[in-house]
């Protein structure tokens, strides 16, 4: 065997297979290299998948994927106290017979291990097991990799190793964390039958629901997130570290506080946890990205690369990473030299709107960085509908007064969420 | 050259293995993994092989499922992989699987050692190793803690309890080795990237013209739960200490 490879890709997720993916299937020479025993092991994602990215990786993959239940209800949710108000949209088109639904809920752990396989069956060399210690450099370019004794060559070397690149970092491409800019998430996987899910969340038989959860966090900057499986739901949260550490409970306790709301607890009464984990997410959207992604020798894509989307309504970064593997994979194809792989892994991400649509939703970090929007919007709003609700047969306040006496009762005013509205206006 | 052959089972990783509330056990989810305790004997093979001049051998009895364990074993240092292929394996007794195992290394030239660990890490039964040396009538040494080789002499040190026993014997010869015989490294990145292009023969079970029908068959198989008495003591310090001494006296364990 030579040591010699055209690539080697850093990391079994979806970044790293799709690129793997592409380039075996191409013909060229390629080393995929995982951490964990098995591709998905490492991973904690919620999670949700979009499947145009599969679509550009291959045709028909997503008919043997390892997914869930398709989405046809999106969900946002909002917890007051022991109160909680669930806005549920539901849409059939989202999963029609004729075309592949847009989105599914995945687990991680069945859908790397499946992708990783399909670049194996390309010709990709999967090596699961191994941590990746080092870069080789010489005269200023990336030529190949350390792993224990071992060392091992490639025209480039791609990092799909995650959020915190340890990669990007040797590189010198990224520093070291800013707490400002990652939340830590945790989640659990509670199993329960596929019966007892659907008749919970008002499910069509193998039909899933995507929630988002405002209110969970006790006034951290943070919120839940919750996915149908197929037999199994993924319940989590996710807080800014910064402001965890300055709070006298543990994301464990405020977690479990969570998951013992009346509102949740119905939801995963009487499941089992089958899975635990914790993990950190890049937050910082757009401006998250490194201001290169790339050096002679060197791609980063996926989480490595900061590309991951959080509105505040949906969380996108399985689809980002399979599409930037995808890009690093063209460029490396496209490049006649190593030199030239960066600039048109920049043009691809460019040309595919990944970028461009990061760019776009850019304004919700913004929005999400209104400290009183994690306690003081939920409060507000449960308050609201339980005076909207209440009937006790005395006369009742007029509803500007109650909502006013509520905004004040929050300690905000129709001033900051007037900002907020125009603020949200403007970044949509 | 002379093969030095390394036994092993492909088992399902403890940690998945589930006990429902009605004690059935559901090995469904079980990812496979080579028993721990085979990670020495493959290792003891490697470095068996390297001292006698030979090549070690990977050999294992297994459905369909243990061809994932190919390039496992093969990172592990072996040069080449046998695999006796047959759904037979899934309710073998340890009989069964001596055959199986045996009717392969006949097909394998010029064996000089086989090496199994002491047990499978799932059945612990410690029989695959004297039961081949039966089949085919080759000396066995079992619990062996450390080889050395002079020539084809192998010299095995036996730990039992707190004796160590040194015996001598011509190859070719069985051993079954216990866990502290070595250190089983965990592969690198060449060792893994190398092993999906050694070589592998696959056998199929019906092609070994041996019989592979158990004599014992697993009539249950369900999960065990302890009862725990589960006595809390509270109070004051000095009167809970004498209460646990008292109550341990009374369960006999004191």
């Amino acid at each position: 065997m030579s040591d010699k490879f055209d690539a080697i890709i850093i990391g079994a997720g979806p970044a790293g297979s799709a690129c793997a993916y592409t380039l075996a299937k191409a013909g060229k020479e390629v080393a995929l290299i995982e951490r964990g025993d098995t591709p998905g092991s490492k991973n904690v994602t919620g999670g949700r998948f979009y499947t145009y990215a599969l679509e550009m990786l291959d045709e028909k993959l997503c008919e043997e994927a390892a997914l869930e239940r398709p989405v046809t209800h999106e969900q946002f949710m909002m917890l007051g106290g022991e109160r909680s108000i669930t806005i549920d949209y539901h849409d059939p088109s989202f999963h029609t017979p004729e075309s592949v639904p847009m989105s599914y809920t995945i687990l991680r752990a069945r859908f790397d291990e499946w992708l990783a396989q399909k670049a194996e069956e390309n010709g990709a060399l999967l090596a699961c097991g191994i941590k990746v210690d080092d870069l080789l450099e010489e005269n200023g370019k990336i030529v190949g990799i350390v792993a224990g004794e071992d060392e091992m060559y490639a025209d480039v070397v791609v990092a799909a190793d995650g959020v915190n690149s340890f990669m990007g970092q040797k590189a010198g491409l990224i520093k070291d964390l800013d707490a400002h800019t990652v939340g830590v998430g945790v989640k659990e996987v509670i199993e329960l039958s596929p019966d007892v899910i659907e008749a919970r969340f008002c499910l069509r038989s193998g039909q899933g629901a995507a929630r988002m959860i405002l209110g969970c966090t006790e006034g951290i900057h943070g919120g839940g997130f919750l996915y149908t499986n197929q037999e199994s739901i993924s319940l989590g949260c996710v807080f800014m570290p910064d402001q965890v550490a300055q709070y006298k409970k543990s994301v464990h306790e405020i977690y479990q506080n969570m998951k013992m709301h009346p509102s949740i607890y119905s939801l995963i009464e009487g499941g089992k946890t089958i899975e635990y984990g914790a993990h950190l997410v890049s937050e910082a959207g757009y401006r998250g990205i490194p201001s290169r992604l790339h050096r002679e020798g060197f791609l980063m894509a996926g989480d490595a690369a900061g590309l991951v989307m959080n509105t505040g309504y949906s969380i996108r970064g399985i689809d980002l990473a399979m599409v930037s593997g995808i890009a690093a994979a063209k460029a490396i194809i496209r490049a006649a030299h190593p030199y030239e792989a960066g600039p048109l892994y920049m043009k691809e991400l460019e040309n595919t709107g990944l970028i461009p649509s990061m760019k776009k939703m850019d304004g919700f970090f913004d929005i999400l960085e209104t400290p009183w929007i994690y306690d003081r919007v939920p409060n507000l709003a449960t308050g609201v509908f339980s005076d909207l609700f209440s009937v006790h047969g005395q006369v009742p306040q007029s509803i500007k007064n109650s909502v006013l006496q509520r905004i004040k009762e929050n300690r905000l005013s129709l001033w900051q969420l007037a900002k907020l509205g125009l603020k949200g206006v403007k970044s949509l | 050259m002379s093969r030095i052959v390394a036994c092993y089972k492909w088992v399902a990783e403890e940690a998945d293995i589930r006990i429902n509330a009605d004690l059935s056990v559901d090995l469904s989810k079980a990812k496979g993994k080579i028993s721990d305790y085979d990670r020495n004997a493959i290792e003891a093979a490697v470095q068996a092989a390297e001292a006698l001049g030979g090549k070690a051998v990977s050999l294992t009895f297994g459905t369909q499922k243990a061809k994932a364990s190919l390039k496992d074993v093969l990172s592990r240092g072996p040069e080449e992989g046998c695999w006796v292929n047959g759904e037979e394996a899934d309710n073998a007794d340890s009989s069964v699987t001596a055959r199986a195992l045996a009717a392969a290394i006949k097909k394998i030239e010029d064996v000089s050692l086989i090496i199994c660990a002491e047990g499978a890490s799932d059945t612990y039964a410690r029989q695959i190793g004297p039961r081949i040396g039966a089949i085919l009538n080759l000396p066995v040494i079992t619990s062996v803690a450390k080889m050395t080789f002079v020539g084809e002499t192998l010299q095995a040190v036996r730990k039992l309890d707190d004796c160590l026993q040194t015996v001598e014997v011509e190859l070719p010869a069985v051993v079954a080795v216990l866990p502290e015989i070595n250190s089983a490294p965990i592969p690198g990145l060449k060792a893994v990237m190398a092993a999906g292009k050694k070589p592998v023969t696959e056998y199929k079970s019906a092609d070994l013209g041996v019989d592979l029908t158990p004599k014992t068959q697993v009539t249950a198989f369900k999960g065990y739960v302890m009862q725990r008495k589960n006595i809390i003591l509270s109070g004051d310090v000095g009167e809970n200490v004498a209460a646990l001494v008292a109550a341990l006296r009374k369960e006999g364990v004191l």
